[in-house]
């Protein structure tokens, strides 16, 4: 998420068929007429359509705390049809939806907080036809990351696509967030594993998309539209995902580097021998909070400025003497300092735990959170010219860096002093980010790497896209979705 | 002080482990192995006392095919000081490696042994104790802390319902319980120099010992699955089925 970035003020601005009161706090309370009530329940069933305070809570926010969760009702369709029905419903009626997942995303895009109708895809969750052929599984938008993941492994086969919110992210919010994670070195994006895609488009009508194949130049290829898209052109209903060969022996090693450019002289040295499954860093106040507070050891006592996370695949026998010697090389470089590897399952999880367990470990800080990329080459000189930029204006600021450095993708996270109020600290945050958002410019990075623009990282999407591409996505936009009903006010304005 | 250290090799203990087909034992193909989590311990435990001025020299022995070298030299990695393998094909049972390890201990003539109080493969629970009653040395079971007094050692032992602590004279022999400690990583330099490290290999004929098989493994199949459950409708169908069909209550 982008910080505490001020709430929108606009909202769809379409005419709703509802009644809608402005409440305390900025929020929205919306009450919609009976009649549409009685309309909606005639689509997915009275008990599928949600309209108590704790599930519009539930139903209305992903992983943000911003925005205060107000939706006008949610509806859990139990079919493509009927989620096309609620489609045509709200291009009628002026109804605004949001497409909703396992609502662990980041970026507020799942948020629902103008009265709109969430349409949660929870119970489209079949796993279909799988073909060992093709190594391919159709999966409903519903199914969780973790069940097809598991599904995959029964079959004797592998979903490579991982992150700490596996066990509740569902299939259809990867898709359309495109999400990454800590094997993208190895493996890429969740838009690397879709053959095929069901998506509802703006005005109702079912678009397949490439039906499995791997080689279709048929023209444009709209499946890489929709993934990424963030519920804005279509509401994602059935995916075809590619699987693919289980990784055997995976072996971790945790390096204490002296510098960043250490790093990155070690990431060079292994990856042009290796194939490296991942490839993560964080820092020395990281590494000294995760092992304070979720009771797990150093990897070794003495302490070092970064620390390189690494797995590799053992297949033939022969990648650890090849690791090893690469490490000895990297030591007498003074690239790295030290090191440790694992010797058991137990022993991998643990070291993994060191850079996954970061995000949940500072949470309890109310962190100012960014999720930023650059080409890999300058995540070095990045780094220090957010740090210098921090520094100067806020010296008491605490950083904490981690992040997929192997993908050029770091997470800056800044602690709130005790001595601050949240809204203070918000405050101060808000100008750093335009700070730290004008050094991804100059380093034409990104300013969402993997955790999409939803609503928290909207004003800022200039930083990253020029004012021509953000024109000609408001223009596909309108093409998909010519009535705006899908996902308003998310990733830009029309 | 020398202290021996029993290591053995043994699947990964998060790794599924599958029956062969034709029930002979578990299939070990291409299957992940490790050290003994029990002997892990063990190992950390002697390295401890090397650390704190206790124990003088740290022994790693396994004894096992080739492949268990690997392990000594994790041993060795994780601080102890020079390796031995007894080589023998197979997995021996505990009463031959009891045998074994009581020709090791001749040879080395340590002051304590620890093993694990048990391998996570064969779960048998048997070859400290049957250590102890080979050499006539004392031993400490299942403990949770250790410390050396003068020639005394004290051993702290989990026990049903509480901690037991017991005094043995030196020699003496301990195996480990979860508690005692948390091994640490075997550091990559520390690996690299144990390549370095003297690793002796004896045959069982070297140690004396004549390896010989009093068990017959019969047939080694998966457990019963598990059938799938059902969702009640009410409360009077839950304690209708408990009375009726899983007649638990009445």
């Amino acid at each position: 998420m982008a910080g505490f970035a001020g709430a929108y003020d606009s909202i769809c601005g379409r005419a709703v068929n509802a009644a809608i009161i402005r409440i305390f706090g900025g929020g929205f309370q919306v009450t919609l007429a009976p009649d549409l009530l009685d309309k909606l329940s005639r689509i997915v069933g009275a008990n599928k359509l949600l309209m108590d305070a704790e599930a519009h809570v539930q139903y209305g926010r992903d992983w943000t705390r911003v925005e205060t969760p107000s939706p006008a009702a949610v509806a859990l369709p139990g079919s493509i049809e009927q989620v096309q029905a609620l489609v045509q419903l709200a291009n009628a009626e002026g109804l605004a939806i949001v497409p909703s997942g396992g609502r662990t995303g980041l970026s507020g895009g799942a948020v629902a907080a103008r009265g709109e109708l969430v349409v949660a895809l929870d119970n489209l969750n079949q796993i279909g036809a799988f073909n060992s052929i093709d190594r391919s599984v159709v999966c409903g938008a519903g199914v969780i990351t973790e069940q097809l993941q598991q599904f995959a492994e029964d079959q004797g086969l592998h979903y490579p696509v991982d992150f700490a919110s596996s066990g509740s992210s569902q299939i259809g919010g990867n898709v359309a967030t495109n999400a990454g994670g800590i094997k993208v070195i190895r493996y890429g994006m969740t838009r690397d594993w879709v053959v095929g895609l069901k998506v509802v488009t703006g005005t109702g009508e079912l678009l397949e998309l490439n039906a499995g194949l791997i080689k279709n130049n048929a023209g444009y290829d709209l499946r890489h539209l929709m993934i990424g898209s963030e519920g804005t052109l279509g509401i994602i209903v059935e995916v075809t995902i590619r699987l693919c060969r289980a990784p055997t022996d995976l072996a971790v090693m945790v390096l204490g580097v002296p510098d960043m450019p250490s790093i990155m002289s070690t990431l060079a040295e292994f990856r042009q021998q290796m194939e490296l499954t991942a490839f993560e860093f964080f820092s020395e106040p990281a590494l000294q909070k995760v092992v304070a507070h979720q009771d797990l050891q150093r990897p070794f006592d003495e302490p070092c400025a970064y620390y390189a996370l690494l797995e590799f695949e053992q297949t033939s026998g022969s990648e650890m003497d090849q690791a090893m010697a690469l490490f000895e090389h990297c030591l007498e470089q003074g690239w790295v300092l030290d090191g440790v590897v694992s010797q058991s399952v137990a022993q991998a999880r643990n070291l993994w735990r060191l850079r996954e367990d970061i995000s949940e470990t500072i949470a309890r800080w109310a962190p100012y959170k960014n999720d930023l990329s650059v080409v890999v080459s300058k995540v070095p000189e990045f780094l220090t010219a957010v740090e210098a930029l921090v520094n100067a204006a806020y010296p008491d600021f605490e950083i904490i860096w981690y992040g997929h450095i192997g993908d050029g993708n770091v997470h800056l996270n800044i602690l709130k002093p005790e001595s601050l109020s949240i809204a203070d600290f918000a405050e101060q945050c808000g100008e750093v980010s335009k700070g730290v958002f004008e050094i991804v410019r100059e380093h034409r990075g990104s300013v969402s790497a993997e955790h999409g623009v939803g609503v928290l990282k909207k004003p800022y999407l200039p930083y990253s896209r020029s004012p021509l591409e953000i024109e000609l996505m408001r223009a596909i936009k309108r093409s998909f979705d010519p009535n705006g009903v899908l996902n308003p006010g998310k990733i830009f304005d029309l | 002080m020398k202290v021996l250290v029993a290591v053995k090799r043994v699947v990964d203990y998060n790794v599924k482990v599958r029956a062969k087909a034709d029930g002979t034992g578990a299939d070990l193909n291409n299957v992940k192995m490790a050290i003994n989590p029990f002997c892990e311990i063990a190992i950390e435990e002697a390295v401890r006392l090397k650390e704190a001025g206790v124990a003088t020299e740290v022994i790693a022995v396994s004894i096992g095919d080739k492949s268990c070298q690997e392990q000594i030299r994790t041993a060795l990695a994780l601080g102890a000081d020079r390796g031995i393998q007894v080589e023998t094909d197979g997995s021996p049972e505990p009463l031959v490696v009891a045998k074994l390890l009581k020709g090791v201990i001749a040879k080395e003539e340590p002051q304590l042994v620890i093993l694990g109080k048990q391998s996570i493969d064969g779960d048998n629970n048997q070859t400290g104790q049957m250590l102890g009653a080979l050499t006539n040395m004392p031993q400490g079971t299942f403990a949770s802390e250790i410390k050396v007094e003068g020639d005394k050692l004290n051993v702290t032992r989990e026990i049903d319902g509480g901690l037991q602590t017991i005094a043995l004279n030196l020699p003496a022999i301990v195996t480990t319980d979860l508690r005692l400690n948390e091994p640490r990583y075997a550091s990559l330099p520390n690996i690299m120099k144990a390549k370095k490290k003297q690793l002796d290999v004896y045959t069982p004929a070297d140690l004396g010992v004549e390896p010989s098989a009093h068990l017959t493994t019969v047939k080694v199949e998966p457990p019963a699955e598990r059938q799938a459950g059902i969702i009640v409708e009410s409360v009077e169908q839950l304690v209708d089925k408990l009375k009726n069909e899983a007649k638990v209550i009445s």
